[in-house]
């Protein structure tokens, strides 16, 4: 193992208490004593006076401090990091992971006035249409996975499959705040916000939570997917480029002697402590101090991070790097495995320009899609499989909603480019690693694919399911506000799916 | 659905022989195992819930929208929903309850093992309550929610599709063109119904157009019920809560500190040390004096001018500000200082732009991907820095924002003063929710109102210090905030925002004659200017049209004159005579020539552009011009605004929040904890110029009333939160019950009097505080400080402060030099670079402040977003103030941060000349409000000699230029100073 975790000891997440304070004081004069120093690291000072009825109600001194030290989880947990493979537009589940005999048999027949109401485009509506690729058995499990997986059809005993899922709006913004904060509301914080508030990393030298987006530019709602909302901005992802400097602004954006830089560097430092040791107790000023120096650190290691020279050939080719259409992909996806290998919590990858999103030519344009993300995904859960990594990762696939079993006609009414419209009705996801039960498919949908019936998994039940791999109850994970326990499940009671745990 | 309710039983007593008669009736009609149930119900179940839970829940008072003391109470559940479910207790919310402990409620005897089991075993075996709960009566009430939620769209307020209105029992009966729409006591012929049960209504392909969804079954029975019998026009089940005695909120309720009018509190004596100077040093220092401390000596000059300026204006002291102030040596002129600053324009700038965080403003819709900008929107910020500039008493400010419309006749374009003006715009305020109601499919009755619930917290958290957004769904967990509060304020703004007739963002009308959510009613002045301005363009296009024709018509004559030269010399001149002659004029000679050559002569437009190079060339350049002149064309001047339409649906509560389940209707009202019975509030309708329900201008005069409970108190609160960094109640959006406690209650109060006495007058609170000792401490922290006063809870000193996102950036443009001081108008634009990063355009190298940067949702500006600027979902009622490591990587790496730094240095160096001493004083004072200590002097001139060497290493072609490149660094390390971005 890999894992950079902080070689200090855990502190209490409260402010120290007196005596400690006392300790601390007297030695802030001469410069930064090393615990106080990394007690301060990454620490997001900030004022949370809410408090609820009866808890210290009576005084506005109710002020915590948030930071990223490993935290303990309620219960024992069964994954340690988490990657999300975030299918940008809504995968078609009756195409990929959910085979419907009956839609075959019924290709061509009209059901529009069946499911009138949640058909964006009335206008669009063709004819029921059936699956345009072949279905097989695959694995000892013998799971159904169409043959546009033909590399992820070899890893399905690891995976369970969601076929019951649903969500509560067919819209992409309205579903994408759904999938990643849980409610159709904008500024909620993120599933890895959630994590990483909870749990914290154990790699102090890099971000707790990464995002690589695809450079081909940002996913719809742009950086809203992975906002902390009223979380502290610490908990935020943050974006790993592929090319250039890894995170925004990590290096200059100028041209500058090395050398120079170091003098101006070190005037800065001198004329804070200069500046600070007229201002003894004033814990803001070290945070800051430190947190100029902790920008130092992450530079070296967010590069050392996505530095591919030490993989060998036969890696980069399982993920399909250095060939197309994979490369992209297969490129994050290493980094992704090379991010948990060093204690980085949370880790979501996403895709350019909706590829998921079939709204015409389903056959090609689904292919195409298969095509780029196939061989770099089995790629990944093989590598981490190989590594003993896959045991504590959790690797969630999937995207914002599923499609309808009825035909969308393009502008010429042509059924030969036809593709499906948005269904918020029916989705489909996947788990593997992490604790979760490979070989499975969970749940059904009616025999058409329009809507899930046995079984159904509602977001609130996805995202309770990965917070519980993670050792934390959904209930418990909460963040106080405007006097309410806001939790990423929301109010509404949410079950963890049990069905598929390991 | 509310359920029909029966006459309610007076005394348990009848009310159990009710249940004794049904369930005698029921013991007739049937045997066996629902009757025996019955029998349980009647015999113990029912006088149990009387005896254990009709206090709270019977037919005085509701608590959580529920009686327990009737039948029908019992079927139809509370704001959570229903009761029971048959057959299933650990499904059943009512054992829920009362297993888990949460009834009765803390401090009333919990229900015995045996009462529990005795729930359990009646649930068990069916719940059953009456024999025949289908022959229950349908109230109207039931029915009308559905017909408003599926049909009225079109058949209602605004459209009349076939001239049916299906809104009342009356206009339902009395029908379209088709005819009645129901037949009372036949369902089988009632037309509605018939409609409906075809699927031919709602019309399923326009489903998603109008954002309705079909009825449901349970839907289609219960109108089929109410028609079958007989469609009675019963009276709604209202809310009784205006009665004097509100049985939902106790008078021991409204006891709790917010909820009673501030009172002067009497100013305490106290002994300093220091030199006291407002009333306000005389509350802390009383409460300081508990914990054996005093006040902090006042800081130094220099350091206090640094701490107003960035406090009032956001933006640090020019040196000449600087060296005014410190050259005055006369008594009074840290209070000159200070009334300089509140009369400076960049006043309203900063603290205008704190009251956006509160108003949630944005220039976008936010929501959707293509996060539509808002025109006009700018209005609304330009406003409120004006109000706040010219000291609008902070009564009015909120009368405006809320009821503006209502305020004045705006009904005259040409009378449309800069007051009206303002008074409109105002009413933007509550407009500034996210929105993506612009869609059908985002725009259904669920979307609607949760809009609405933004717009109600931001109303509540900024000027009421209430959560009430929490009793959306059930009564307030804390607070003595019954659920029908939050619907009787969103009934107070439904005459303007009702989800059953929605306005949808977008500037197309779906009403004539009027833009959804715009009105043209700006300035008269501004109108006529831009009418004018139209005229002129047309005028200008008009004559370079005009200047086309003409030039046309030379050329075509040349060509006839062509066309003519070739025909044969003896008619020649006749037929040149036929093109001049009008036809009434024509001989027959000349009639015929016309005919013969008419067509032979005619040149159309088409035909000369292609056979002349010549007029091709004219008409092009003429054509472009006239495209260069119609650029100049401006949209119509509008205003984003928010208007009573006089006609709103009736509001009922939502059990759950839940729209598919109404229960009670409800009257528009405030929260009833809040408002004395003696002074109910007063809705007039039509009241004063503007007509309309005049509900919001109740709500608006209820909140500006002198003795207010909340209003004075929250936004002092807020005032000296801003000075001080805690609230003296630490949670700025809520003065209720799970709030904090304030620190200092009786200067809280002293202040709120004192505000609302000085006639709402912010700037008079500003000079209070800022006049104190308080304000005028020192910062530094003494080791007293940290054991008694760990927090800074008492004030023993001034808190050190971060400048905020806007202020960081607006003084990094400021002493560089690269602030343009131009005020109002339309939002400068930002750009959204590949990598992610965003930043704001500048227009002849200098930067706007950021309050006139666009506030799109979907692109924050990313400096700003660093250092805490937050995302308006709705609104943002209290910052928080972050250290994170991006904020050191932006001012370290940036390029603009580093350009900036760059012309600092220039400026520098222009200002202090090439003495290296003198630029880093010159630095430092434009920077830091100071010149630098000796030690500091020092550390930087020793820097600055390596860094000459450096550059003139690397670069020794150009070693001229190395002591330049060299103050570059010094400047660009002062602006990463801790000390430049904290306030001591």
């Amino acid at each position: 193992m890999l894992r950079d975790s902080t070689p200090h000891p855990d502190v209490s997440n409260a402010a120290p208490r007196s005596p400690a304070r006392r300790a601390w004081f007297q030695s802030a004069g001469q410069g930064l004593h090393a615990a106080a120093l990394t007690w301060l690291l990454g620490r997001d000072l900030f004022e949370c006076p809410t408090a609820i009825a009866g808890e210290q109600v009576a005084s506005n001194s109710a002020r915590r401090r948030y930071d990223l030290k490993p935290r303990q989880p309620h219960f024992e947990p069964r994954a340690k990091s988490v990657i999300h493979l975030f299918m940008n537009g809504g995968p078609s589940q009756m195409d990929l992971f959910d085979p419907k005999p009956e839609l075959d048999k019924r290709h061509g027949e009209s059901y529009f006035e069946e499911i009138a109401g949640e058909v964006e485009n009335p206008g669009a509506a063709g004819a029921l249409m059936r699956c345009p690729y072949k279905f097989s058995q695959h694995g000892k499990s013998g799971t159904w996975v169409s043959d546009v997986m033909p590399q992820l059809a070899t890893c399905v005993d690891d995976i369970a499959i969601l076929r019951s899922m649903y969500t509560t709006n067919l819209t992409h913004e309205p579903a994408l705040f759904i999938i990643h904060g849980g409610r159709m509301v904008p500024g909620l914080p993120s599933m890895g916000a959630w994590v990483t508030y909870g749990l914290g990393s154990e790699n102090q030298n890099l971000p707790a939570y990464v995002v690589l987006d695809d450079p081909k530019g940002l996913p719809i709602n742009r950086t809203q997917n992975w906002q902390s909302g009223f979380l502290p901005p610490l908990y935020q992802g943050t974006r790993f480029r592929s090319t250039g400097s890894p995170v925004l602004n990590l290096s200059r954006e100028f041209d500058e002697p090395d050398r120079v830089t170091a003098v101006e560097r070190q005037l800065l430092a001198g004329l804070d402590r200069i500046h600070r040791k007229q201002r003894i107790g004033q814990p803001n000023l070290d945070a800051r101090i430190a947190s100029y120096e902790l920008a130092a650190r992450m530079q070296l290691a967010a590069s050392n991070a996505l530095d591919l020279k030490d993989e060998d050939q036969r890696t980069l080719e399982m993920y399909g790097i250095g060939k197309e259409p994979t490369d992209s992909y297969g490129r994050r996806c290493l980094y992704a495995r090379r991010l948990v290998e060093r204690g980085v919590r949370f880790v979501q990858l996403f895709i350019d320009a909706q590829i998921w999103d079939s709204h015409t030519s389903l056959k090609s344009g689904l292919k195409s899609a298969c095509d780029r993300t196939d061989k770099p995904v089995a790629g990944l859960l093989k590598d981490l499989k190989q590594r003993g990594l896959l045991n504590e990762t959790l690797v969630v696939w999937g995207g914002e909603f599923g499609r309808l079993p009825i035909a969308q006609l393009p502008g010429d009414k042509n059924v030969e480019n036809a593709g499906r419209d948005h269904n918020k009705n029916a989705m489909v996801s996947w788990m593997a690693g992490g604790g979760i039960k490979g070989g499975i498919s969970h749940g059904e949908t009616d025999p058409l694919g329009f809507a899930a019936t046995e079984k159904r998994v509602g977001v609130p039940d996805f995202h309770a399911t990965i917070l519980h791999q993670l050792g934390l109850h959904h209930e418990e994970l909460y963040y106080l506000r405007n006097g309410l326990k806001e939790r990423l499940t929301g109010v509404q009671p949410a079950q963890v799916i049990t069905d598929i745990l390991a | 659905m509310i359920s029909a309710r029966f006459n309610r039983p007076r005394s348990v007593v009848t009310l159990v022989c009710l249940w004794l008669i049904a369930s005698g009736h029921a013991h007739a009609q049937q045997r066996g195992a629902p009757a025996a149930n019955q029998q349980l119900f009647a015999e113990q179940v029912g006088p149990l819930l009387v005896a254990r839970c009709g206090q709270c829940h019977g037919s005085k008072q509701q608590k959580a929208e529920l009686d327990l003391t009737s039948l029908a109470g019992i079927k139809a559940g509370g704001e959570s929903g229903p009761l029971l479910v048959a057959g299933k207790p650990g499904e059943s919310l009512l054992l829920e309850m009362v297993v888990d402990g949460e009834m009765p409620p803390e401090g009333k005897n919990p229900l015995t093992d045996q009462e529990i089991k005795l729930l359990r075993r009646w649930i068990e075996s069916g719940a059953s309550l009456d024999a025949e709960s289908t022959s229950e009566k349908v109230s109207q009430w039931s029915v009308l929610p559905i017909l408003q939620l599926r049909c009225t769209v079109c058949h209602g307020t605004r459209v009349r599709q076939a001239e049916l209105d299906l809104r009342t029992r009356e206009s339902i009966v009395r029908g379209g063109k088709s005819g009645p729409a129901i037949v009372p006591g036949k369902p089988g012929e009632s037309l509605l119904l018939k409609r409906v049960h075809a699927g031919e209504m709602p019309p399923k392909r326009k489903l998603v157009e109008f954002s309705i969804k079909p009825m449901e079954k349970p839907e289609i029975e219960l109108l089929s019920r109410w028609i079958e019998q007989g469609a009675v026009a019963d009276a709604p089940d209202r809310d009784d809560s205006t009665a004097a005695a509100d049985p939902l909120v106790s008078n021991e309720d409204r006891e709790f500190w917010s909820f009673q009018p501030p009172r002067r509190a009497r100013i305490p004596r106290v002994n300093s040390s220091r030199v006291l100077q407002t009333p306000i040093d005389h509350f802390i220092v009383s409460a300081l004096q508990k914990k054996q401390l005093d006040l902090s000596p006042p800081a130094g000059r220099q350091t206090l001018a640094r701490r107003a300026f960035l406090d009032l204006l956001g933006i640090p002291p020019t040196v000449e500000e600087l060296d005014r102030f410190l050259l005055d040596k006369a008594p009074g002129a840290y209070q000159r200082l200070i009334d300089r600053l509140l009369a400076s324009p960049l006043y309203g700038e900063r603290w205008g732009g704190l009251w956006l965080d509160v108003a949630g403003y944005a220039d976008s819709e936010g929501i959707q991907h293509s996060d539509s900008v808002r025109p006009f929107a700018y209005r609304y910020r330009d406003y409120v820095i004006r109000s706040w500039n010219a000291d609008k008493p902070y009564s009015r400010f909120i009368l405006e924002q809320l009821a503006g419309d209502e305020l004045s006749d705006y009904s005259d374009p040409d009378k449309i003063t800069s007051e009206i003006h303002d008074n409109l715009v105002a009413t933007g305020f509550l407009r500034l929710a996210p929105d993506a109601t612009y869609f059908g499919i985002t725009n259904f009755v669920p979307d609607r109102l949760n809009i609405i619930d933004d717009m109600i917290e931001v109303v509540s958290s900024s000027m009421m210090g209430l959560t009430i957004k929490c009793a959306r769904c059930h009564s307030h967990k804390f607070d003595p905030i019954p659920q029908r509060d939050y619907y009787r304020l969103a009934a107070i703004f439904k005459g303007a925002i009702d989800e059953n007739d929605w306005l949808k963002p977008t500037r197309q009308s779906g009403e004539p004659g009027k833009l959804d959510r715009y009105m043209a009613s700006v300035l008269t002045a501004e109108r006529k200017e831009w009418e004018a301005d139209q005229q002129r363009i047309e005028d200008e296009v008009k004559k370079l049209e005009e200047k086309i024709v003409e030039i046309e018509q030379e050329m075509v004559a040349t060509e006839q004159q062509q066309r003519i030269e070739k025909l044969p010399a003896s008619i020649r001149d006749d037929v040149a005579r036929t093109l001049v002659t009008p036809p009434s004029e024509q001989t027959d000679v000349l009639k015929y020539l016309a005919e013969k050559f008419g067509d032979h002569l005619k040149v159309t437009r088409e035909e000369l552009l292609k056979i002349n190079v010549d007029f091709k060339k004219s008409h092009d350049e003429i054509q472009q011009s006239i495209k260069t002149v119609r650029e100049q064309m401006k949209p119509q001047p509008l205003i984003r605004a928010l208007w009573d339409r006089g006609e709103p649906s009736p509001t009922y509560i939502l059990k759950r929040g839940n729209y598919l389940t109404p229960g009670r209707q409800v009257d528009p009202g405030v929260p009833s904890v809040v408002n004395n019975s003696d002074q109910p509030l007063e809705i007039q309708k039509g009241a004063e110029l503007a007509p309309g329900t005049g509900r919001r201008l109740a709500l608006a005069r209820w909140l500006t009333r002198p003795d207010h409970p909340l209003t004075a108190r929250v936004i002092v609160n807020r005032v000296w939160q801003q000075h001080f960094q805690q609230g003296i109640v630490a949670t700025l959006d809520n003065l209720g019950h799970a709030g904090a406690r304030p620190t200092h209650p009786e200067l809280l109060d002293w202040m709120a009097v004192e505000l609302v006495e000085s006639g709402w007058s912010i700037k008079h609170l500003h000079r209070l505080i800022m006049i104190s000792a308080v304000y005028r401490q020192q910062s530094s922290v003494t080791e007293e400080h940290l054991s008694r006063d760990p927090e800074n809870t008492w004030l023993s000193r001034m808190p050190m402060r971060r400048m905020d996102a806007e202020v960081l950036r607006d003084s990094l443009l400021a002493i560089s030099g690269r602030l343009r001081l131009e005020f109002f108008g339309e939002a400068d634009g930002v750009e959204a670079r590949d990598d992610g990063l965003v930043v704001s355009t500048p227009s002849g190298g200098t930067w706007r402040r950021s309050i006139y940067v666009i506030q799109r949702r979907t692109q924050p500006v990313t400096i700003l977003e660093n250092f805490d600027r937050p995302q308006m979902n709705p609104n943002c009622v209290q910052r928080r103030n972050s250290n994170v490591v991006p904020q050191a990587l932006h001012l370290l790496n940036n390029k603009m941060v580093y350009d900036l730094a760059v012309a600092f240095a220039e400026r520098v160096r222009a200002e202090a000349g090439t003495n290296r001493q003198q630029q880093l004083e010159r630095a430092f004072l434009l920077a830091l409000g100071r010149p630098p200590s000796q030690e500091e002097l020092e550390l930087s001139l020793r820097s600055m000699e390596e860094l000459v060497r450096e550059w003139q290493q690397e670069q020794p072609d150009r070693k001229e230029e190395a002591p330049q490149r060299a103050l570059e660094n010094i400047c660009h390390a002062v602006i990463n100073l801790a000390a430049f971005i904290y306030i001591d």
